[in-house]
């Protein structure tokens, strides 16, 4: 290698130069990271312009939904749960205390006050003695006797609106549901909350929970960051012990720490420098990159402090064990880098960045390596070095002796070892075919954190708190003048009052004539007719008067014949799917303008039971929605409908977040519609937090699938490149498909949701399981040229590099513990993942290897 | 055609035009509160309009209603009735509204829906509720009576006097005061800003345009403003005529066969 060989000159040589450069270099990027810019959103998995993201948006703004931070207060102990003086008095000044909530530096986040639902702020309508309705806040002062604080929980009862959303039907909790102005407002919310509940200062049986996916998602990307801050300093921490316990001379294993640092700071002033955003994907880079910068460090230790004691010659140590490991470095390098790089593959913008940057971060590592520790190591004084690798003296160390025996066993029993891998395999495959795809974001944060509790507790109280939107349209079709105009006609001949009146209807019927022949279009036609027949009514008689009014409410049912959503058929077709949702356990509620219509019908009709229905006419049905609108709050009707009448939305509460269950929803839905055919043709999509979570999920299952794929293709092709033979190439895939294979079986049979950490952890087990592959192919040959016999060559090669790599899995294994002390699943999942990936390909690396090259001696050793 | 209001410079607030004072001569605050609430509601005995209503939201979708509102005086300043009869939307045709102001107590008031065939009574304990979903509300509509409130003159400019008004029961009402903008001529109230429990102005009230009608300044376009959450409704009121004699329509059962008077 002879670019190889010139770097490790450059760097023994000029040892001062290149660390100066290097130094130089990592404070200039580091620099950049001061301006970071942090984008917490999970929505963002989704590109800006993604239709369902752009329709998502849209429907938010069209019906005025916003989202929401759920406060949910529960009270177990008191006889009438939490309907009583002091926790409603409590729910009061909370509510108080939430509507004024606003960022104290960004003005435009805010709580939105009009829609903020609590007790306090809803409006109610109900009986009021004979013949009597009325409009009321549901609580607009606290309760001041147990009395009206039954009251209040009677009238909520009674409104099927209210029930089960703002209060349990338990009557132990109620809810608090407070919109945002913005997501990233969340957070902010949650703590000034937590901060007043803090203040209340006498005792109560009340328990305070927030919750809602807004929330959870902010409060992960805040917890996130201090995860970063924490958990890579801790395993940095960690795996430096480790490198002292082995090695032993602190200034030798500064040098792996120092490269995963420049690293690290680098590829992270690089993603800030470009101006990129700090994602929730981007904040793991540094968690990614520090094994693999670490690894080929400290494989040129091991090899240094293996060799070293022969030779004491540090230059010369310096440079053999660069010549040996150059090739394989460059390698395993470039195939973790590969492994990463193809996730610029996936369609979901951070995992982009995120595979870019940790790919280019592999590169800068492998860069720092091979230049900086040469250096590095040529720096060290002598003395430093001394006495290093002689406290084992030549005596042989129980790891070393072990390992030793080991490499006998893979020789002899070769094909045992064979056969039990390819029983593994069966089994892990069998596992993989029972991986459940499924993610949450609630479900990022420990059981027993504040946030999953909050989950547990109010979706066991509440209809749900994660929240979904069906939105339907009425698809209209489009009718030709003529048709239209023959529809008025047939209706009006049609009507009843025309009986007595043949003089009026000839009059009519001339009139929808002679302007459907001059009228422009549809609108024009209704414009001119309708305005013929004011002016009739204006100048008719009693009796006459009656025809006009009757017959120009029939012309403007046509002309209105797009406002589906007033139609009686279509909204008993609403009630109908919603009653089909509930019975799917799921879905908690439902909430629908259907909803609206029959709670207000009931209500106009003294409350009668039986009139919880839909009204049979359009008029009756929109005399109802008008009634509504005499309330405190006539714009609620928005969230349901849209006023022109052509959209509606059904607000879906599911208690739980997991995408397996809003996939539920969504095919539950689909069967729905498929085998009952809605009375007119009707548009359903879908929108709400919930469902974008499965649509980025389905996209990043796919993707990572078909990057994993291109990157094992390449990876595959580097390596028959690397060893000039198609067999070598396939012998070098073998441990990381076993390891791979291994992980992703063992994830289907424990049960563990394939979420979007570990479907990004599938690139780093590809980079990192091939490694040991590379460095123990590489050797193997070199060492066979050396020996001729691949029974001797076994022999050394359970020497130094064999040790080499129980070393790296060691160092990486445990390192990373600490992430499993993290309150956050995903990084428990990568402390996991690494633990594994480093133990099953190490094993893999050294059983397997070794025992099929023995089986495949004579072909892979062709002369 | 004459564009004015009616009935009262129903959802305005106004003041006589007739009682126009001494020009140097500050009227105390009782004095100028009950002017202005008999020019905006008790102009003639009685009298006739048709409003239309148009409605626009935040995100400037607009609805319209028209509607014929009838008014008359039992006495001046004192009790009156509403009629109010819907023609659009279409569907809510014939549904009429109807009240029956009273000054001491709640009023009374009766809600007729035709296509239920249902004659409603609705509790009116709370009068600050949207007047069909519009942004003006019920009490805006029938005028809120001078009582409810202490009166303050906070300021005279060359047009106005300027009133702060504070509830007397503030648990009623979702504002903590409003003030108040009424034309020193006419005294014809001509702006009304609404703040809520901090402080902050959050609803508009305004007389756009006043004419003279039969003698009686008369609002015949007037708006409300949602100054938080943005949204406006303005109403425009046509062929408004005062003292057309109105018989005795304000019953039970002109609701299901509405009076001559409200149908054209």
């Amino acid at each position: 290698m002879k670019l190889g060989e010139k770097a490790v000159q450059l760097s023994v040589n000029s040892p001062r130069i290149v660390t100066f450069i290097m130094v130089a270099l990592t404070v200039l990027l580091g620099l950049l990271i001061s301006m970071v810019r942090v984008d917490t959103d999970p929505e963002n998995m989704l590109d800006e312009h993604e239709s369902v993201r752009v329709f998502h948006n849209a429907a938010k703004k069209e019906f005025n939904l916003h989202d929401v931070v759920v406060l949910g207060i529960v009270n177990e102990k008191h006889p009438d749960g939490v309907f009583n003086v002091d926790t409603l008095r409590r729910v009061h000044e909370l509510t108080e205390f939430a509507r004024g909530l606003q960022h104290p530096d960004r003005a435009e986040w805010h709580v939105v006050k009009r829609d903020l639902m609590a007790p306090g702020n809803v409006d109610t309508i109900e009986q009021a003695g004979l013949g009597q309705v009325r409009f009321e806040w549901l609580m607009q002062e606290p309760p001041e006797t147990a009395e009206q604080a039954l009251k209040i929980r009677e009238s909520a009862m009674n409104n099927p609106l209210l029930k089960g959303t703002l209060v349990s039907e338990d009557g132990k909790a109620v809810g608090i549901y407070i919109p945002i102005t913005s997501k990233e407002f969340a957070y902010y919310v949650r703590e000034k909350l937590l901060e007043k509940i803090e203040s209340f200062s006498e005792s109560s049986d009340d328990q305070y929970h927030i919750a809602g996916l807004p929330v959870a998602e902010d409060t992960f990307g805040v917890e996130m960051f201090i995860q970063m801050a924490v958990s890579a300093p801790l395993a940095m921490m960690a795996i430096f012990i480790l490198m002292l316990i082995f090695f032993r001379k602190i200034g030798l294993v500064i040098a792996p720490l120092i490269v995963a640092m420049v690293s690290v700071i680098c590829t992270m002033g690089l993603l800030i420098g470009t101006g990129n955003t700090l994602h929730i994907m981007s904040s793991m880079i540094p968690i990614f990159l520090m094994p693999i910068a670490v690894v080929d460090s400290v494989h040129i230790l091991s090899e240094f402090f293996d060799t070293y004691r022969h030779t004491r010659d540090r230059k010369k140590t310096v440079e053999r064990v660069m010549d040996e490991l150059f090739t394989p470095m460059l390698y395993t390098s470039l195939t973790s880098a590969a492994g990463f790089a193809s996730l610029a593959l996936t369609p979901i913008p951070p995992v982009r960045i995120f595979g870019l940057f940790v790919a280019i971060g592999i590169m800068i590592a492998w860069l720092a390596t091979i230049l900086f520790v040469p250096a590095y190591i040529s720096m060290l004084s002598e003395k430093r070095l001394a006495g290093m690798g002689e406290a084992d003296g030549e005596k042989e160390t129980t790891f070393a002796r072990n390992l030793r025996r080991l490499g006998s066993v893979t020789y002899v029993k070769h094909k045992m070892i064979i056969a039990v891998t390819v029983l593994a395999l069966v089994v892990a495959l069998y596992g993989i075919t029972k991986i459940q795809i499924n993610d949450n974001p609630v479900k990022w944060f420990k059981k027993n954190h504040a946030i999953r509790v909050a989950d547990t507790v109010l979706n066991r109280h509440f209809g749900g708190t994660y929240e979904a939107y069906l939105i339907l349209e009425g698809a209209g079709e489009s009718e030709s003048l003529p048709d239209i105009a023959s529809a008025v006609s047939g209706r009006i001949e049609a009507g009843a009052v025309i009986k007595d009146n043949p003089n009026l209807l000839l009059k009519a019927s001339a009139i929808i004539k002679e302007e459907a022949s001059r009228a422009a279009g549809p609108e024009d036609f209704f414009n001119a007719v309708i305005k013929k027949w004011d002016e009739r009514m204006d100048s008719a008689d009693d009796a006459s008067y009656d025809f006009w009014v009757d017959t120009l409410d029939l012309i403007e049912a046509v002309k209105n014949r797009e406002q589906v959503f007033k139609r009686p058929d279509v909204l008993r077709y609403i009630s109908g799917l919603q009653e089909h949702l509930v019975k799917s356990d799921v879905v908690g509620k439902s909430n629908s303008v259907a909803d609206l219509v029959k709670k207000v019908h009931q209500e106009l009709l003294e409350g009668d039971p039986g009139q919880f229905r839909i009204p049979d006419t359009v008029p009756g049905v929109a005399q109802s929605l008008i009634s509504f609108q005499n309330s405190h709050k006539p714009d609620d009707l928005w969230h349901l409908i849209t006023p022109d009448y052509k959209k509606a939305n059904i607000w879906i509460q599911l208690k739980s977040g997991d995408n397996k269950d809003m996939e539920r929803v969504v095919a539950v839905v689909q069967e729905y519609v498929q085998k009952n055919p809605p009375p007119v043709h009707i548009k359903a999509e879908w929108a709400g937090l919930t469902y974008l979570n499965i649509v980025w999920q389905d996209k990043m299952v796919w993707g990572m699938l078909k990057s994993f794929l291109s990157s094992f293709a390449v990876v595959f092709f580097m390596m028959t490149i690397l060893f000039r033979s198609p067999l070598w190439g396939i012998l070098a895939m073998v441990p990381l498909s076993v390891t791979i294979a291994i992980i992703y079986g063992i994830i289907g049979i424990t049960g563990k949701d394939y979420d979007m950490p570990v479907a990004v952890l599938s690139s780093l087990t590809l980079g990192l399981a091939v490694d040991f592959a590379i460095h123990f192919i590489e050797r193997s040959r070199m060492v066979f040229k050396k020996t001729g016999s691949w029974e001797k060559a076994v022999k050394e090669m359970f020497q130094e590099p064999a040790r080499a790599i129980s070393r790296n899995v060691i160092v990486i294994a445990i390192g990373f513990t600490p992430l499993l002390a993290s309150p956050l699943v995903p990084y428990n999942t990568v402390g996991m993942f690494l633990a594994s990936i480093m133990a099953i390909s190490g094993i893999a690396t050294i059983f397997i290897l070794p025992s099929l090259i023995t089986a495949l001696e004579g072909r892979l050793f062709r002369k | 055609m004459k564009r004015s209001i009616l009935l009262s410079g129903l959802f305005i607030l106004c003041i006589l035009w007739k009682a126009v004072p001494a020009a140097e001569e500050l009227p105390n605050v009782k004095d100028i509160v009950d002017r202005a609430n008999r020019v905006a509601y008790y102009a003639g005995d009685d009298g006739k309009a048709k409003v239309s209503m148009t409605i626009t939201d935040s995100q400037g979708r607009v609805r319209t209603r028209e509607f014929v509102i009838l008014r008359k005086d039992v006495s001046d300043g004192g009790e009156q009735n509403f009629y109010v009869y819907f023609n659009k939307p279409s569907d809510v045709r014939k549904m009429v509204f109807m009240v029956h102001k009273k000054i001491e107590g709640d009023d009374d008031r009766w809600l007729y829906l035709p296509a239920l065939d249902l004659v409603k009574r609705i509790a009116a304990s709370d009068k600050r509720t949207s007047f069909v979903g519009s942004h003006f509300l019920y009490e805006d509509v029938s005028g809120r009576s001078i009582h409810e409130d202490e009166h303050t003159l906070i300021g005279t400019d060359e047009k106005y006097y300027i009133l702060n008004n504070i509830p007397k029961d503030p648990s009623t009402v979702e504002f903590s005061s409003y003030k108040i903008w009424i034309d020193r001529k006419s005294f014809m109230p001509m702006k009304a800003e609404y703040r809520d429990r901090d402080g902050k102005a959050y609803r508009i009230v305004e007389a756009l345009e006043v004419e003279d009608v039969q003698g009686h300044p008369t609002v015949v376009k007037s708006r409300v403003k949602d100054i938080i959450n943005g949204g406006e409704t303005v109403s425009i009121f046509d062929d408004v005529t005062y003292d057309i004699g109105l018989g005795d329509i304000f019953t039970e059962r002109y609701l299901r066969r509405a009076p001559k008077e409200a149908r054209k």
